[in-house]
């Protein structure tokens, strides 16, 4: 895959395109009798946003920490650009990073926050304050650089972090759950912030969150954690549409199981079942079952059902009605019938 | 705020008795040191400023008051690197003993210091420092030093661990990271700490009687032997300056810390 403008030209790219940033080989990390991340491999390419998800405790921000140089690997190497970073200390590592609670200098203004990478890393004097400015101005802050952070809105101390992590330069911007205090609004709004300046910088970056929605919007790919170990790394589409275990159908998405007599786990998205108070409603459907609706939630774009299904060993089932014009809604006790078609169905060994 | 009328006056008579309290000894020494008579009386007789001339004027006094402040001074030099250290420490890791620290910090409160300045005394004497004035100021900053640290630990314990980590990967090696991050971090806490030293040796008197001897002696000690012969209005000037000097570094602590921070920070 080369970058539209290398195509038809004489410029020969280099040896290898893409090239890999990160390579995580067999981590192990060991403390206090806690096996946090268990043999973690994974491959990062050059320019690419990667989300690590996974519930607290998964494992995600250790492993992240262990990138940046903050913890060192009990066992296994990570590489940085091909070479080996276990022995490198964080401040030799050229890695931005933007924490969870943001951790800015509470003693600097914003402008000082974003010199101090480029004063540590000697660049030149007198080149620092124009670089400072327009970074503030990349991140939407031009003119406010000689605030102090506490006189800054939450989004604008998000936006002097990542400023700071940026500023230098770095082969690699990791974010560790940056957005987790935020209400919703902001949130979804930095999301796309994130991805923009990501896109207009083209930074290899990794960023960490238990936010199934945040890692499907912005990520180009997903990696899956539990219980220390990687469930799965795949583009958001296919994490979402092919699960490659129960764990990671039940983490992202709202999935209904099906009890299976042969062993194996089915499975299917709430958003796949259809509902109608006839058998007529569903015609095309393979499977159709009889339920009871045990609860109704009205979302505004959506209706949410809860229906109990005696066939399926009484489940409750969790069924997405986008289309809540095309009946009258439900009631809870009334009788309803679900269907959906076999393509639809997921299934995992066990 | 509806309160039952009963209630709002028992409270606010509550209030006032306790600020009258707290700051009858202080209105009683003002008022006196202004008086015109000779001997020292509440309310005082007339208003002049003789005694406060008379203290002015004093050689004495003046070589008392510079002796404190040199002792003042080399206690909390003394105390800002070594509390600073030991407060940052103390805060960020977990170090073995940590009960026993704590208990050690508890020292001022429990060890009279009487014992602790005849302690001192012993060993002084055994290193034959006494007569000299520098270790009254090493003195009290040994018996105060926990202070000093409490005030650095509050300052430490509610830094954001991160902050250290966010320094280095803005490439800043370790010690970089301790001069511009860790340290301006806990600077409140040194403040109110170095400020809370300096006048705490300032003030200092039974050190000051065990370690000095009748050439050397700090102001509180000179007071107290002039206590001895006869009290005379001057008694309440000097005490008036004390007071002042203490007022000063609260009004320093206001504009260099706030407030509200170091009451925060206890």
């Amino acid at each position: 895959m080369m970058p539209a403008a290398l195509k038809g030209s004489a410029i020969k790219p280099k040896l290898e395109w893409p090239t890999v940033a990160v390579s995580v080989k067999s981590v192990n990390m060991v403390y206090d009798g806690v096996h946090a991340v268990r043999s973690a491999s994974f491959d990062l390419e050059t320019g690419k946003f990667l989300t690590i998800l996974g519930p607290s405790g998964s494992g995600k921000t250790t492993l992240l920490r262990l990138i940046a140089g903050f913890q060192r690997p009990t066992s296994g190497e990570i590489f940085i650009n091909g070479a080996a970073v276990s022995a490198v200390p964080p401040h030799k590592r050229s890695i931005g990073m933007v924490f969870q609670k943001l951790a800015l200098f509470p003693h600097m203004t914003a402008a000082e926050n974003v010199a101090f990478p480029l004063k540590m890393r000697r660049s030149d004097a007198r080149a620092i304050p124009a670089r400072v400015e327009r970074y503030l101005d990349m991140v939407r802050l031009g003119g406010y650089g000689t605030r102090r952070v506490h006189e800054l809105s939450g989004g604008q101390q998000q936006r002097v972090a990542i400023a700071r992590a940026l500023v230098f330069e770095p082969d690699l911007l990791l974010l560790d759950e940056p957005l987790a205090a935020l209400d919703r609004k902001l949130r979804e709004e930095m999301q796309l912030e994130f991805r923009r300046i990501q896109r207009e910088l083209g930074v290899t970056t990794i960023n960490v969150t238990h936010d199934q929605r945040e890692a499907l919007v912005v990520s180009d790919e997903i990696i899956v954690m539990d219980g220390g170990q990687i469930q799965q790394k795949a583009r958001p589409s296919e994490t979402y549409r092919t699960p490659s275990n129960a764990f990671v159908a039940n983490f992202i998405g709202v999935t209904n199981f099906l009890d299976a007599p042969d062993g194996e786990r089915r499975a299917i998205r709430a958003e796949k079942i259809r509902i109608a108070p006839t058998r007529n409603g569903l015609v095309g459907a393979d499977t159709i079952v009889e339920g009871i609706v045990a609860d109704a939630i009205f979302e505004g774009e959506r209706v949410v059902y809860e229906v109990r299904v005696a066939s399926l060993g009484d489940t409750l089932l969790r069924v997405f009605d986008h289309d809540p014009s095309a009946h009258s809604q439900l009631e809870p006790g009334s009788a309803v019938y679900l269907g959906w078609t076999a393509g639809d169905v997921l299934e995992f060994k066990p | 705020m509806t309160a039952p009328l009963s209630k709002t006056i028992v409270l606010w008579i509550f209030v006032v008795a306790v600020l009258v309290l707290l700051s009858a000894p202080t209105i009683v020494i003002l008022g006196a040191s202004f008086t015109s008579g000779n001997i020292i009386t509440f309310p005082p007789e007339g208003f002049s400023l003789k005694w406060y001339e008379k203290i002015a004027t004093s050689r004495d006094l003046w070589d008392a008051f510079l002796r404190s402040l040199y002792v003042s001074a080399i206690c909390t030099i003394v105390a800002i690197p070594v509390g600073t250290l030991a407060g940052i420490v103390l805060a960020k890791y977990a170090i073995r003993f940590e009960k026993s620290v704590q208990i050690y910090l508890l020292l001022p409160f429990t060890i009279p210091l009487i014992g602790s300045g005849i302690g001192l005394m012993l060993i002084f004497g055994e290193a034959r420092l006494l007569g000299q004035l520098w270790p009254v100021g090493l003195a009290c900053c040994v018996i105060n030093l926990p202070f000093m640290i409490w005030a650095v630990t509050a300052s430490a314990s509610s830094l954001d661990p991160d902050l250290e980590l966010a320094a280095a990967s803005c490439g800043a090696p370790p010690l970089s990271t301790f001069l511009h991050v860790t340290l301006p971090a806990v600077m409140p806490g040194v403040i109110s700490g170095s400020l809370l030293m300096f006048i705490l040796a300032l003030n200092e008197f039974l050190v000051s009687l065990l370690l000095t001897d009748a050439r050397i002696v700090t102001l509180p000690v000179q007071i107290y032997n002039s206590i001895r012969s006869i009290i005379t209005p001057d008694l309440a000037a000097i005490s008036v300056v004390f007071i002042a000097c203490a007022a000063l570094a609260i009004v320093l602590l206001d504009r260099l810390v706030g407030l509200e921070i170091f009451l925060k920070s206890k």
